[in-house]
């Protein structure tokens, strides 16, 4: 449902002048209904995304295997779920109630980010998600913190202070496993392995030249195309594979000096597509496994709410 | 930065210069006091029932990394903001560099070398 | 550093104060554990991250416990923690009982702080260092545990009857198990006639019941009679613990010599 009502093209000029001149919109400030849509969908999908993305990980706080990793774990996934509260709010300035969000993630209708739909087989993926998927997010995320929707920026400010410390402790992890035994190693290549693709899947398929491409730009909801960030994520991360003597998954990559890119084998879009509506290996067991939480806790909504109106039982023993 | 009411009356006039800040009911605006010589600064929100639980989440949502010495909530939607259309207001429209300290740097040249005079060197 | 045993130098005395310390830690590290079950699935977001800095908090405190008896046995806090069998744990039944509910672990939140910042007072009042200290420390954390779930238990009991219903379940099925928490074991006499505890568990019962029980009637719960279900103390523990355990040591089970 694409916003209908255009608006008044002098409001829109002028708004449009703003974010060229490098301003940025604030909560409750007029804006172009178009641009509202893109702002709400954008944020929605990263909300959803950061408490889907607690569950892959969530699986291993209780086999980490050592107290100090259980605790740094389950501060991660607190991060993640943290990171969720923090959007969500940002998504409802823009006129989205929190629940109707979170109603709609758990039905399934709403989407979330491709890497969240895979399974997480063993301690070692623990590794792979933190290093190579959040460090994937914080090219996307580091680049949107100059976006033009100021209370959107501004949570991506501590979202991205959050993710160093997530790569941080990956890095940690990965080094163990690395370092350690012939186990350990294959283990982490083994998860690196299923990892690759989904992770060249993370930036989306290389923008084609389209109006709204070019509106996202302008509106800088988009700061970077899909491609440069690919790249950029290549550069970062790549060396850090080869230090540790680790095989890249990609035979084909390799750096282009003259082009200052790295080729790859072309992953296959169309699965991205598919995990993209919920048609990934995980997509339906995790929802599943969300909504019978919330379910679950659908008692604890109501009393809540009754409490916040001051209900007769909150008054009567008080 | 351009000006975003431009063809607007002058003044602004034209448009609203204060609202209150739309935001649903359970929502608390969070400030935290990082140090005792510190203001409160907003931080983010939190949804809560009341303002004993806000307090409680605030907490561990936005203290359990950065130092705090003391939390305050307060409904969002109490909050009365001015507007982008009176951010000009905001800005001076003749010098006012009389108000800043750093604008009398000749007098200061003066004070300090009247200051070495008179002083020896090991009290400097 | 020497740890909690290094100045009890009688045999006997020693092995008693090792039972005991362990008894923190196994508590902690199990309720910590459970509490850590909630990470992403709490009744909403912002609970859901309060909810995770207990568990942490938890984890933090077993370890620190752990701590001062592996410094003394040269042996390391991962391996007291999971290299055990499962009749070699010390935890009182509550801490093990699965979350169940939002109300159920709020419940047992409220029970277990007000236990856990009682027994902490003997622990500071201990005259053995660096224990003593260390349990000064401890209970600043306590303290946020405590409000938490007593202001969750409040907005879940008093807000309707429904509410009530649900919290009372909960309470009538923890009830016993709380009470297990104060299980007498002969360590305790050990430690009261060398004067490092000032008292024995079971005689801390009484205040603990005087202190929650207004905050259970307050929220128009009424407090359950009956027994109080033992064993933990002596490693007694229910099928439930062992499962937890068999996941909890998975990883670590299969390289035990490994560096994860």
């Amino acid at each position: 449902m694409m916003p209908s009502e255009p608006g008044d093209p002098e409001q829109v000029a002028a708004f449009n002048a703003r974010i060229a001149a490098g301003d940025q919109i604030e909560a409750g400030e007029w804006m172009p209904e178009e641009y509202r849509f893109e702002a709400v969908r954008l944020i929605n999908m990263h909300a959803n995304s950061e408490i889907m993305g607690a569950l892959p990980e969530r699986e291993w706080i209780p086999r980490a295997p050592t107290l100090a990793r259980k605790m740094a774990l389950t501060a991660k996934v607190q991060d993640e779920v943290g990171h969720g509260m923090l959007l969500y709010r940002v998504a409802e300035t823009l006129g989205r109630s929190r629940d109707e969000m979170i109603t709609e993630l758990v039905e399934g209708r709403a989407r979330f980010h491709n890497v969240f739909h895979y399974p997480a087989e063993t301690w070692a993926d623990v590794a792979i998600i933190q290093v190579f998927v959040d460090g994937a997010a914080m090219q996307t995320q580091g680049a949107l913190r100059s976006c033009s929707y100021a209370p959107y920026s501004r949570v991506l400010k501590r979202i991205c202070y959050e993710e160093d410390f997530h790569i941080q402790l990956g890095l940690d992890v990965w080094r163990a496993l690395a370092e350690g035994t012939p186990r350990q190693r294959a283990m982490l290549q083994n998860a690196l392995n299923r990892w690759w693709t989904p992770i060249l899947h993370f930036f989306g398929m290389p923008d084609r030249v389209s109006p709204h491409t070019e509106k996202m730009l302008a509106w800088r909801l988009k700061v970077k195309s899909n491609e440069e960030l690919r790249q950029q994520f290549l550069r970062r991360f790549v060396p850090i594979i080869l230090e540790y003597g680790l095989e890249v998954p990609d035979p084909a990559l390799r750096w282009v000096e003259e082009e200052q890119r790295y080729v790859y084998t072309e992953p296959d879009w169309e699965e991205l597509k598919r995990v993209g509506r919920n048609g990934g290996p995980k997509s339906a067991e995790r929802l599943a496994l969300r909504q019978r939480f919330h379910q679950q806790h659908a008692w604890v909504r109501e009393a809540v709410g009754r409490w916040a109106q001051g209900g007769p039982a909150r008054a009567a023993v008080a | 930065m351009k000006d975003a009411t431009a063809g607007a009356p002058p003044n602004g006039a034209g448009g609203r210069w204060a609202r209150p800040l739309p935001a649903p009911a359970d929502v608390w605006a969070v400030f935290l006091q990082a140090r005792k010589r510190d203001p409160h600064v907003h931080v983010g929100d939190v949804h809560a029932p009341d303002s004993e639980m806000a307090l409680v989440l605030a907490k561990e949502n936005y203290a359990r990394r950065d130092p705090c010495v003391s939390l305050w909530v307060v409904r969002a939607a109490e909050i009365y903001a001015t507007t982008a259309d009176a951010a000009g207001m905001f800005e001076p429209a003749t010098d006012k560099s009389y108000r800043f300290g750093g604008s009398y740097r000749q007098q200061q040249r003066v004070y300090r070398g009247a200051w070495r005079l008179s002083h020896r060197e090991e009290d400097q | 550093m020497p740890g909690a045993l290094a100045a009890v130098s009688d045999p006997a005395l020693r092995a008693a104060f090792r039972e005991w310390i362990l008894r923190v830690a196994d508590d902690e590290l199990v309720i910590g554990h459970r509490h850590s079950e909630w990470t992403g699935f709490g009744p909403d977001l912002e609970s859901d991250v309060a909810m995770s800095s207990i568990a942490q908090e938890e984890i933090g405190h077993a370890r620190a416990f752990y701590e001062q008896i592996a410094a003394d046995e040269g042996s390391d806090v991962d391996r007291l923690a999971f290299d055990r069998a499962p009749a070699e744990y010390r935890h009182a039944a509550l801490l093990e009982r699965p979350n169940g509910g939002w109300e159920f672990s709020i419940l047992r939140l409220l029970l277990y702080e007000q236990f856990e910042a009682a027994r902490l007072g003997l622990l500071a009042a201990s005259g053995q260092e660096p224990v003593a200290s260390l349990a000064r420390t401890l209970v600043r954390e306590e303290r946020y545990h405590s409000l938490f779930a007593r202001t969750w238990l409040e907005r879940l009991a008093r807000a309707d009857a429904e509410g009530r219903a649900r919290v009372q379940a909960a309470l009538d099925s923890a009830w016993p198990d709380a009470l297990g928490l104060f299980e007498a074991t002969p360590a305790d006499g050990v430690l009261r006639a060398a004067g490092i505890l000032g008292e024995a568990p079971e005689a801390q019962r009484p205040a603990w019941e005087e202190a929650v029980r207004p905050v259970l009637q307050g929220c128009g719960l009424s407090i359950p009679a009956g027994p109080a279900r033992e064993g933990g103390r002596r490693g007694l523990h229910g099928p439930e613990f062992e499962e937890m355990l068999a996941q909890m040591t998975e990883v670590w089970r299969s390289d035990p010599e490994a560096r994860w």
